[in-house]
């Protein structure tokens, strides 16, 4: 027995023992913490797991419809979805060489084989055979037959359905109706709860300020979610998206989790706006930059709010077109901009109405209050005169024929009578220089100058100089026929106007027929009205017998029309004479031509205004728009209700 | 344990090559080996329905298998003598491959691993771990009780440092890393004073700031994210955190075959090669992770087992040496998939797809097959009759 040769010692099998037991500890440590990660804590990571696999795949929501009236037929749709068909291809869904489906698809549509075949080999290379390549957008429905038509000689063609916001009228009431754009990331911030990058958010007038009932609640499906990939939802012919076969762009199958949540579509908005009267509107300002607002007397409804030029929201909604866009929102003049609320001319004539109602109402004048015209105006004997617009004068005359007759003179006697302190509580008293109440987003003021205002204005400018800023007679006189500081929008005048239709109640005009109808107490007394309307209902007469007065254009056989014309001067008079012949005058400085109108004996009583920029004369620009739209309304309407009493001849438009 | 005592050959005549070895292959590690083999290709077949590319791993797994077993039974026929006889040529073609890699290899995700010949490409150090096995068992062989002396001592880390130095250089931590444990428990079975062990791990304790500044970026920030996982959850955390939550989510039973999600759905990254274990655990549980960590027990026991019983201390070193090479990849690789060590390439013998590593796996099995076919040849007590190391006669 030679075990003490040098090669072996005593100790290797201790030395071996050792090794097995450290590799047997390294096995319990691990084997612990095995046991601590998947049974202590088993379900919490099992939970993590879960996340992990399930993934929220929302399903976007249609927006809510807007809602109209035609020719005072209700619920006509002025803005809803319609579904847009989006021609796709999968190649993994093709069982013959692509490139021969491409070929067809050039054929058929007319698309570019070349760039398809390149964007499905650039799929191909990322291993997303599954990915629905977008070979065109929004094919128009006949197209989208020839493609089922052809269904078998086309696999892994089919088409996926998704809501696009379409306005039924185009450009009629756009600005009202507002338009879409995407979400941007500040916004988003404050709103993730129901918002998605991507998502359209109503940028202006109705689509805005309804935004939160418009956009629809999302739905939610939960599918099993890889790592990579992106959800392939494919739909049915009406937009809902399919459940069965889902897969991802890698192919990874989809399982739902669990019942789909379906999206809820965005709630309805209802508008009193009648877009037949809005289509004739917005047709007899064609070509001229104006606005014509018109209101239900009693009600307040806005029937018609039409601002020139406008835009077609539709172009918003289209992917493309970005100069279009570009090209509207920044065109002179200002298409963005409604000019029946958003928009400030100084009042002219119209004032003159104001003045009246104030001196009657506080006594300074009565019917048999008369004032000598004499074509000019002095203050003090020597001062500098105001003329009347007509040079000849009047002569001698009361507050009807002033009112009839546009006399400025006579306004400038009540004026200083009143004194300005009187005039601008009463403008404030019938809805002048300050906001309607319009639901609609950023209308502004306007403004009624009052002493306050002067001193507010000027003092810091000129603190050591009173003169600079106290308010003169002149100043009055200047402000008692409309001209000056003072400046309104055309529906506060439709609003004025409405309070003379209805018996003296200030309204608030509303478009949304949800929107609570309010109406003042009466501001102004049954006496009074009649003496105005007396007045304003011989402005629309046409004579002989009677004389003939501002607004005979406007006058309607058979229908009691009361109306006054202005034309608001934006320039210094001097300036405009310089050009001798009113024809001559450069359009840009030539005056505004305001018409505002009403309706008594008719049902519904109406009030509206009509400001065409430039126009020149109220009379000539302004008052024969007023017959026409008054004329439209009411005959349309007629029509219309003996068409339901004999029943639709053709189907519904 | 053996009783019977049959000189087949005289001193320094042995037969490099027996086919009779096939006959005494212990069964034992075999039915281990099918069975972790078995598990392997079972637990592939479940990665590979993630993997939408035709590859069939899983059949791949099966035939490199095959290939293993025979490489296994062509290596049990060896005389073990005769394989360790090959350490110092071995060794020293790996060194230079290794060298012409730093020089002339093919870069691949930011290492320099790969050598191509033609349509061949290897890594030469995949290879360096068993050379350096030969090599040391070659090394303690040839001078026997003189390991006692330190200078002997010694020249046993340059043998392993060589080479660790050159993987390093790659750069490639998890291969390098593993040539510290071979050499270290080699060299304390052969019989080293166990101060000048000691003194060395202390002392590469003490270096370990040093070796900090050698790090790559990318390493040490695998090396900070064992440390809080969570910092950076989508970047360097990723790895880990997946990982720990496809196996914790498997629970005491698992969630069932073919029925993991983590893994299915793509969370887990390179979940065939090295993070397969998870995939297991997900699937089967704690009860098949500890299971499959059972099995590989077994096989290091056996081998061992083969270390005490060999009847030359040739087949010891050898022995002790492939088992810490196989032991060291499985307990490394299951402690990165659950979060105990930082992220590193070691593959788990036997599950992760891979024929490289499939290979070495096969070799050590035949290895330890061949040293345990010698056991019975000569009484144990009988060791000083039989030559540990083989003449070229």
């Amino acid at each position: 027995m030679d075990s003490e040769r040098k090669d072996t010692y005593a100790g290797l099998d201790r030395r071996i023992q050792s090794v097995a037991l450290v590799l047997a500890g390294a096995a319990v440590v691990l084997s612990l913490r095995l046991w601590d990660l998947q049974v202590n804590h088993g379900a919490e990571y099992r939970g993590k797991s879960d996340q992990n696999r399930l993934r929220i795949q929302r399903l976007e929501a249609p927006r809510g419809t807007i809602y109209g009236q035609r020719d005072g037929i209700a619920d006509v749709v002025l803005a809803d979805n319609r579904p847009v068909h989006d021609l796709m291809f999968v190649p993994a869904d093709c069982d013959i060489d692509p490139r021969v489906v491409c070929d067809r698809l050039e054929r058929i549509l007319g698309i570019d084989a070349g760039r398809l075949m390149e964007e499905i080999a650039a799929a191909e290379a990322v291993r997303q055979p599954h990915k629905q390549i977008l070979i065109r957008r929004d094919v128009p429905i006949s197209a989208s037959a020839r493609i089922d038509e052809y269904a078998y000689a086309l696999p892994g063609v089919f088409t996926v359905v998704r809501p696009m916001r379409r306005y039924a009228y185009g450009r009629t009431a756009g600005q009202l109706i507002g338009y879409l754009g995407e979400i941007n990331p500040q916004e988003l911030q404050k709103r993730t709860d129901r918002y998605r990058m991507g998502d359209l958010i109503g940028r202006s007038g109705i689509e805005r300020l309804y935004e939160e009932t418009l956009h629809g609640t999302e739905g939610k499906m939960l599918v099993t979610r890889y790592a990579v990939g992106v959800p392939q939802i494919r739909t049915d012919p009406y937009g809902r998206p399919r459940v069965e076969n889902l897969v991802d762009s890698y192919g990874h199958d989809l399982r739902v989790e669990e019942a789909i949540l379906r999206p809820i579509s965005g709630g309805d908005i209802y508008v009193t706006l009648d877009i037949g009267v809005q289509a004739k509107a917005e047709e007899l300002l064609e070509g001229e930059e104006g606005a014509i607002a018109m209101l239900n007397a009693d009600t307040g409804a806005v029937l018609a709010l039409a601002s020139s030029p406008g835009y077609d929201p539709s172009i918003f909604v289209a992917r493309s077109g970005n100069n279009e866009r570009l090209k509207v929102l920044r065109d002179k003049p200002n298409r963005m901009l409604h000019r029946a609320y958003q928009e400030r001319y100084a009042p002219g004539s119209i004032f003159k109405i104001v003045l009246a109602i104030a001196a009657l109402e506080e006594g300074v004048i009565d019917t048999s209050t008369t004032h000598y015209c004499p074509g000019k105006f002095r203050i003090t004997p020597n001062g500098r005169p105001w003329h009347c617009w007509k040079r000849s004068g009047h002569g001698t005359i009361g507050v009807v024929n002033a009112l009839a007759f546009s006399c400025d003179v006579f306004f400038y006697n009540v004026g200083l009578k009143l004194g300005v302190d009187k005039i601008h509580e009463w403008a404030l008293r019938l809805g002048l220089g300050d906001v309607t109440g319009l639901d609609m987003p950023l209308e502004i003021t306007g403004l009624i100058p009052s002493r306050q205002w002067k001193e507010d204005l000027l003092r810091p400018k000129h603190p050591k100089e009173p003169w600079e800023y106290r308010w003169y007679p002149g100043d009055t006189v200047n402000l008692s026929i409309g001209q000056g500081a003072a400046s309104v929008t055309p529906l506060q005048i439709a609003v004025l106007m409405s309070a003379i239709v209805n018996g003296g109640h200030r309204v608030r005009p509303v478009l949304n027929r949800e929107s609570a109808v309010s109406r003042s107490d009466a501001v102004v007394t049954p006496d009074t009205l009649a003496i105005i309307r007396e007045g304003l209902l011989k402005c629309v007469e046409k004579g002989p017998p009677a004389p003939t007065g501002t607004g005979h254009a406007a006058y309607i056989e058979g229908t009691m029309v009361i109306g006054k014309t202005a034309s608001a001067q934006n320039v210094s008079l001097a300036h405009q004479e310089q050009y001798g012949d009113e024809e001559n005058i450069p359009k840009g400085i030539r005056d505004h031509a305001w018409f505002v109108a009403g309706v008594l004996d008719r049902e519904p009583r109406i009030a509206l205004c009509i400001l065409v920029e430039h126009g020149h004369h109220g009379s000539s620009a302004a008052a024969p728009l007023a017959k026409e739209l008054i004329d439209y309304f009411y005959s349309s309407r007629a029509a219309a209700s003996v068409k339901l009493a004999r029943g639709p001849e053709s189907p519904a438009q | 344990m053996s009783t019977s005592v049959m000189v087949e050959q005289e001193a320094g005549h042995i037969r490099p090559f027996n086919l009779r070895n096939i006959k005494r292959t212990d069964l034992w590690l075999a039915a281990c080996v099918v069975a972790l083999a078995v598990i392997g290709i079972l637990v592939l077949y479940s990665a590979n329905r993630s993997v939408s590319s035709g590859t069939n791993f899983y059949l791949k797994q099966a035939a490199f298998f095959v290939g293993g077993c025979g490489v296994a039974l062509f290596l049990c026929c060896f005389d073990h003598r005769f394989l360790v006889s090959l350490g110092p040529v071995v060794f020293t073609v790996c060194c230079g491959l290794l060298v012409a890699v730093l020089v002339v290899g093919a870069e691949v995700k930011g290492g320099q691993r790969w050598l191509h010949f033609g349509p061949f490409g290897f890594q030469p150090s995949e290879y360096t771990k068993l050379a350096v096995v030969l090599m040391l068992a070659w090394y303690f062989t040839a001078i026997g009780r003189k390991i006692e002396r330190l200078g002997y001592f010694l020249l046993a880390f340059v043998i392993g440092g060589i080479p660790a130095i050159l993987i390093f250089k790659e750069p490639d931590l998890g291969t390098a890393a593993t040539l510290g444990p071979i050499t270290v428990a080699m060299l304390y079975v052969a019989g080293c004073k166990r101060w000048h062990l000691l003194a060395v791990v202390l002392t590469g304790l003490a270096a370990a700031p040093i070796a900090w500044t050698q790090l790559e970026d990318y390493q040490r920030t695998r090396v900070m994210t064992i440390m809080d996982p969570g910092a950076d959850p989508q970047g360097s955390g990723y790895h880990t955190i997946q990982s720990m939550i496809t196996v914790g989510s498997g629970g005491l039973r698992g969630k069932g075959y073919l029925d993991g999600t983590q893994t299915y759905l793509s969370y887990l990254p390179e979940h065939h090669t090295d993070f397969i274990f998870s995939l297991l655990a997900e699937e089967f549980g704690f009860v098949g992770g500890v299971t499959v960590l059972g099995l590989f027990m077994l096989v290091f026991l056996r081998g061992l087992q083969f270390a005490r019983n060999s009847v030359d201390m040739t087949g010891s070193y050898l022995a002790v040496g492939v088992v810490t090479l196989l032991a060291f990849h499985v307990f490394v690789n299951i402690a990165i998939t659950i979060g105990m060590m930082p992220v590193t390439g070691l593959p788990l013998p036997f599950l992760s797809y891979g024929g490289s590593f499939y290979l070495t796996t096969m070799t050590s099995i035949g290895i330890l097959f061949s040293i345990n076919a010698r056991r019975g040849m000569f009484d144990r007590l009988d060791r000083s009759r039989n030559p540990s190391r083989y003449r070229w006669v």
